[in-house]
């Protein structure tokens, strides 16, 4: 392993974790057989919403076990921000797929004859499957009186006084679908209890939200519970929430057999059951002078949630904090709420509510220049908020924001400017699109600081070598590698003195889920400075353990109750162009270009950074257009990964991106946020271009040869 | 059915439901975990395995049918010359991040490779556009497979 | 373990005909459509709920015979080895090279995707625009029998319970085009929403001989012979500048369904541009 000189992190390493990967020797959940092991199988619901009046269970051989409600030691709900999800249905439910009971056995053949014997009664009840079912007489509520998990409202100045002398108002509606993940390793989980403690194992991405929705649903002192992620293939904030919930199953289920317990999710199961990104309708209304300048902006933001509030108002909050995108906008009204419905929960995926957010604003300042007769991207680029410009949550950019030298570097990559003239005059199918957008590196608002509160370790062991104690997970994005690297290049010595393991809660401390492109910035960053302090002490002999915890920057201003402030400590930028050509026949959109720009930051690791970038993009290529995602009456059309497409290897070309960076003062080394940035933009510049080769306005994703063929028709 | 086949080199024999899949005989019986489950229907390659040199979804692959057949795991694989140049090029190309569907692009590259030892990127993403993967969006795999491919060496006829 | 599945393994021919007759065995060659069809939970066996046939091994099934008139495919051979034989046409070379992905070349065959009988099954409409019968065996004999008398609805055809299907017919012909399109839910590894495949001659600036089928729009491939021989004689120029009253005469014929991959107006108001862009454009597209 290479010695990482002291203004090198940003160059590549090898990955430590890579090789046991590539030779398919390191063991996933999958993978691993306890001594006595049970396997264990799910009976979820077939129905959207029902009440549960019985449920007949045949005579269980020797060894077989029905786990369910009443084999919850202590509460059934699992814990997130609330607690009404239930571990296992109590006397109803709420979507098709949600948990009903686990059968647990030896023998796989026979879970499936026992499960096939199971006879659930539902007395069904008339779902909630969109907003205007709310309000309908015939339908009961299903969360609160108005079918609404959250509900909130930010603003700046007065919209109604602008719309009231406006020229012109500007007003359009933009819908995103669903999104499955997609980790090519499906959920799984085991649970082991030694007569004392139990243990989950698992693929996950938050090994303190299991713990904490174990110690609730087990009704135990928190040492009697350890926790311990095994090797993840692939999350994408699909392993964020959805793992505490079985979790749960796992460990009361080995609590009532006394045996290990395995549960691996088959694909179709996942695909039709598990958390999806929430669908999203969002209104924009823009007010503009006698000037052609924007005055105002009044946005509706509605995200479907599905059954359980899960995450949704921190998806909400993250999608209104970017509502008005990268732009200056005088006067602000952002209403936004999330809706309860009788379909499967919608939960944390990459971007978090972002990229919903952009596609509106990006495709509304697209229309709104198109419009007023100017060039979308001088349009743009003229509102580009800088250094000292409000936030829509009326904080301040405290940052210089590169976006203006990024845009042109990307528009040399791209050859933007000649190919849109060019593609205008041909009258052809081919379009080149421009997107611009950020991401809030960290927690939204105040919960790096009143929820997480992180706290890492940092022990030099009697040999010499360094031990990483924190409890982030390595998915894939390169953690292993990238905080390896920042602790050996602070105490200055070979990376490969620096021990790492996937975390069991037994040994790390909380540092925080691995989420929210928090990971190398701030996790990083606690090691960083923990580092700084162990260098003085690398003499001494025998053990040093330095702890290090979270300290808000003195910089961030920011009121939880009224949203005012700064939502973010700092902002990765960035900036992407995405060039199609639309077949006229078929309306299939080929993908013959994409370019990048992104400033996160000192790179920790540019190949892995590239990763990030290479893959976000590719995922945000297919939310724009193959991943369709469509439900009807609660039931998924696409439940399997023969019917729910991601791209292939042969979808789209090589992104060609370059890095931007603009150091963050609080950042290691500099660095930012990165692993959602490259998803964030990539649907909206797709969509731009597509309007741009078809000349019709494209207002939904994804951007499918039906929804262009609909649109061409309508026109006609 | 007692159903006999090369696997890894060695000769084995089963006796077992031939409708069983390759893969669960591969994983459960032969203990090679380097064989995944990422969908079971014969769309992500996770499975992937080489049977007379070809590449295979063992998820649907009855093992009924590999009677007589030489089988290919990543197990037996690891330890060619072949396998270090491709996890030396693939791990430089930024080609791994979760690993998990990487067995199945390894093996896919040998298989398109000991076809064409030098093929052009629309053949590389050709040959492996059997094989899924979520976190790297192909770049990196098919770099890695590239830069190999542009050697001469161990699959030069 | 479970049940054992009723599987024979016959090695010969005549004795694959014999095991079916007597237990009406479903045949299997690759299995790439019956092990996703019948599939389970992980670790349990997939379940025809029949007994099954291997008959992939049987080397007899996986020959390509070329003989003066036809060229005869076993129905057991492997899109894969299709690809690699000279007497295979060219559309149907094509049609295999985009239909799902090498792992499932590898084991498909056109057997399996004949008996399948899917109104989206990707070699269908080349098999139909080529005229292919096909020769089906048994212990009483071989028939043959044209494909479109053969599948008679989704997922369903002719083949008796003691059949096999044994090979595929395709007659010799020239064309000056051969043309396949498929329109999918992905670039590659994707199933169909719509499929085409056109064969076109010509004389004398004349048509002399047109063929079109359509795929994944009806129950069964869309082919119309009265439409074709109708057009037979006609001036190129004439089929080009009436290219959209002959496509709206397949309009009847298209009867396409909503489901997971696509919806009914796409796939009806699609094939039929796809079908006026061939009688325009593709009759003469240069291979």
């Amino acid at each position: 392993m290479a010695v990482i000189g002291p203004a090198a992190i940003s160059r590549p390493v090898p990955r430590p974790d890579v090789p046991e990967k590539i030779g398919g020797s390191v063991p996933y959940i999958g993978d691993i057989r306890f001594p006595g092991m049970l396997y264990a199988r799910t009976l979820r619901s077939s129905v959207p919403r029902a009440r549960i009046a019985a449920i007949e269970i045949p005579s269980m051989p020797e060894g077989y076990f029905v786990v369910d409600k009443h084999d919850v030691p202590g509460k059934n709900g699992v814990h997130m921000l609330t607690d009404e999800q239930p571990f296992f249905a109590e006397d109803k439910v709420n979507y098709v797929g949600e948990p009903i009971l686990l059968v647990a056995g030896p023998d796989r053949e026979e879970i499936d004859r026992i499960l096939k014997k199971i006879r659930v009664e539902y007395e069904e009840v008339p779902p909630v499957f969109c907003e205007e079912d709310s309000g309908n007489p015939d339908v009961p509520p299903l969360f609160g009186k108005h079918d609404l998990f959250c509900e909130y409202e930010i603003k700046r100045g007065t919209v109604e006084a602008e719309f009231e002398k406006a020229a012109l108002i500007f007003e359009d509606e933009y819908r995103t679908g669903a999104q499955e993940h997609v980790y090519i390793e499906p959920q799984g989980m085991a649970g082991v209890f030694d007569g004392e403690r139990v243990t989950v194992y698992g693929s996950m991405q938050c090994p303190y939200y299991v713990k904490t929705a174990l110690v609730q649903g087990l009704g135990w002192e928190e040492d009697m519970i350890r926790v311990v992620q095994t090797t993840t293939g692939g999350a994408f904030g699909g392993k964020e929430e959805y793992p505490s919930l079985i979790a749960g199953h796992v460990a009361f289920a080995a609590i009532k057999t006394g045996r290990p317990v395995l549960l691996v999710f088959d694909r179709a199961e996942d695909v039709y059951s598990t958390t999806k990104r929430h669908p999203s309708r969002i209104r924009i209304r823009t007010t503009v002078d006698g000037n052609g300048a924007i005055t105002a902006m009044d946005i509706d933001v509605a995200l479907d949630g599905g059954a359980y509030v899960g995450l949704s108002p921190v998806v909400l909050q993250r999608a209104m904090f970017a509502a008005t995108g990268v732009y200056r906008i005088p006067c602000v009204r952002v209403k936004g709420r999330v809706f309860a419905t009788n379909s499967v929960p919608a939960g944390a995926f990459r971007g978090f509510g972002a990229p919903q957010a952009f596609f509106a604003v990006e495709m509304h300042m697209h229309s709104l220049a198109e419009k007023l007769k100017k060039d979308p991207l001088e349009f743009k680029r003229s509102y580009m908020l800088g250094r000292g410009d409000p936030t829509v949550t009326d904080g301040k950019i405290k940052e210089t924001v590169p976006l203006p030298r990024m845009l042109d570097r990307l528009c040399a990559l791209s050859g933007y400017d000649s190919k849109s003239r060019t593609f205008k005059k041909e009258g052809s199918s081919r379009g080149i699109g421009v997107s611009l957008f950020f991401h809030g590196c960290a927690f939204t608002g105040s919960g790096e600081k009143d929820k997480i509160k992180a706290k890492v370790l940092l022990k030099k062991q009697g040999d010499g070598s360094v031990s990483i104690l924190v409890s982030s997970v390595e998915m894939g994005q390169g953690a292993q590698t990238t905080l390896r690297k920042i602790v050996a290049q602070t105490l200055g010595f070979d990376i490969g003195r620096v021990r790492y393991e996937n975390p069991d809660t037994d040994r790390v401390p909380d540092s925080g889920p691995t989420v929210a492109s928090r990971t190398v910035m701030i996790v990083g960053g606690l090691l960083a400075r923990a580092a700084g302090r162990l260098k003085e002490r690398m003499d001494e002999t025998g053990e040093v353990e330095i702890e290090e915890r979270y300290v808000q920057p003195p910089h961030i201003e920011w009121d939880q109750e009224t949203f005012r402030g700064d939502a973010y400590p700092v902002y990765s930028w960035g900036a992407n162009a995405v060039e199609v050509e639309v077949d006229p026949v078929t309306f299939e959109v080929s993908v013959t270009g994409v370019w990048g720009v992104y400033d996160v930051g000192t790179p920790i690791d540019e190949r892995i950074v590239g990763g990030q970038i290479e893959g976000g993009i590719s995922q945000g290529l297919g939310y724009a257009t193959v991943e369709v995602l469509q439900q009807q009456k609660g039931r998924l059309l696409q439940k399997n990964l023969t019917d729910y497409i991601i791209p292939s290897s042969k979808e789209f070309p090589d992104p060609v991106y370059e890095l931007y960076s603009s150091p963050y003062e609080y950042g290691p080394f500099g660095a930012k946020c990165a692993g959602e940035l490259p998803f964030v933009g990539v649907a909206p510049a797709l969509a731009a271009a597509v309007q741009n080769a078809t000349g019709r306005p494209v207002r939904r994703l994804p951007v499918s040869p039906e929804y262009l063929f609909e649109a061409a028709n309508d026109e006609d | 059915m007692k159903i006999e086949f090369t696997l890894n080199n060695k000769p084995e024999t089963v006796d077992t439901d031939p409708m069983r899949r390759l893969l669960d005989v591969l994983r459960d019986d032969f203990g090679l975990s380097g064989v995944k489950e990422g969908c079971g229907e014969g769309e992500c390659g996770a499975c992937s395995v080489l049977v007379n040199g070809e590449i295979v979804f063992s998820c649907i692959t009855p093992v009924g049918t590999v009677e007589g057949c030489t089988i290919l795991t990543i197990e037996g694989y690891r330890k060619t010359d072949r396998y270090r140049t491709l996890e030396k090029a693939l791990e430089e190309a930024g080609g791994v991040q979760c690993g998990f569907c990487t067995p199945g692009f390894v093996l896919a590259a040998e298989a398109l490779l000991r076809r064409n030892p030098h093929p052009s990127e629309d053949e590389i993403r050709e040959g492996l556009s059997g094989n899924l993967c979520r976190c790297t969006g192909y770049s990196g795999i098919v770099e890695g497979i590239r830069a190999v491919a542009e050697r001469e060496g161990l699959w030069a006829t | 373990m479970g049940n054992m599945t009723d599987a024979y393994r016959p090695g010969s021919l005549e004795e694959a005909y014999r095991v079916r007759a007597r237990t009406g065995a479903v045949p299997l060659a690759g299995g790439t459509d019956l092990m996703v069809r019948h599939r389970r939970p992980a670790g349990l066996v997939p379940d025809p709920g029949c007994p099954v046939l291997l008959i992939g091994h049987l080397e007899s099934l996986a020959r390509v015979e070329e003989g003066p008139d036809a060229v005869r495919i076993g129905a057991c051979a492997t899109y894969t080895s299709l690809l690699k034989h000279e007497s295979v046409p060219e559309i149907l070379k094509r049609c295999i090279g985009l239909l799902a992905s090498p792992p499932i070349r590898n084991r498909g065959t056109l057997g399996g995707n004949i008996c399948n009988s899917s109104p989206a099954g990707d070699t269908l409409p080349v098999l139909y625009a080529l005229d292919c019968s096909l020769v089906l065996a048994s212990t009483r004999g071989e028939r043959v029998l044209p494909i479109d008398r053969f599948i008679t609805g989704p997922g369903k055809n002719t083949l008796a319970d003691d059949e096999i299907v044994k090979e595929i017919v395709v007659p010799k012909n020239s064309f000056s085009s051969q043309y396949y399109r498929k329109v999918g839910t992905r670039r590659a590894n994707a199933l169909s929403k719509i499929s085409f495949a056109g064969l076109f001659s010509k004389e004398s600036g004349r048509v002399r001989d047109i063929r079109i089928a359509i795929g994944a729009v009806a129950p069964t491939i869309v082919r119309s012979r009265e439409i074709e021989g109708s057009l037979k004689g006609m001036p190129i120029a004439m089929l080009k500048k009436t290219a959209g009253a002959v496509a709206a005469r397949y309009k009847p014929l298209i009867r396409p369904i909503s489901d997971q991959r696509s919806t009914e107006r796409y796939r009806e108001g699609v094939s039929l541009r796809l079908l006026e862009q061939y009688l325009t454009t593709g009759i003469e597209q240069e291979e």
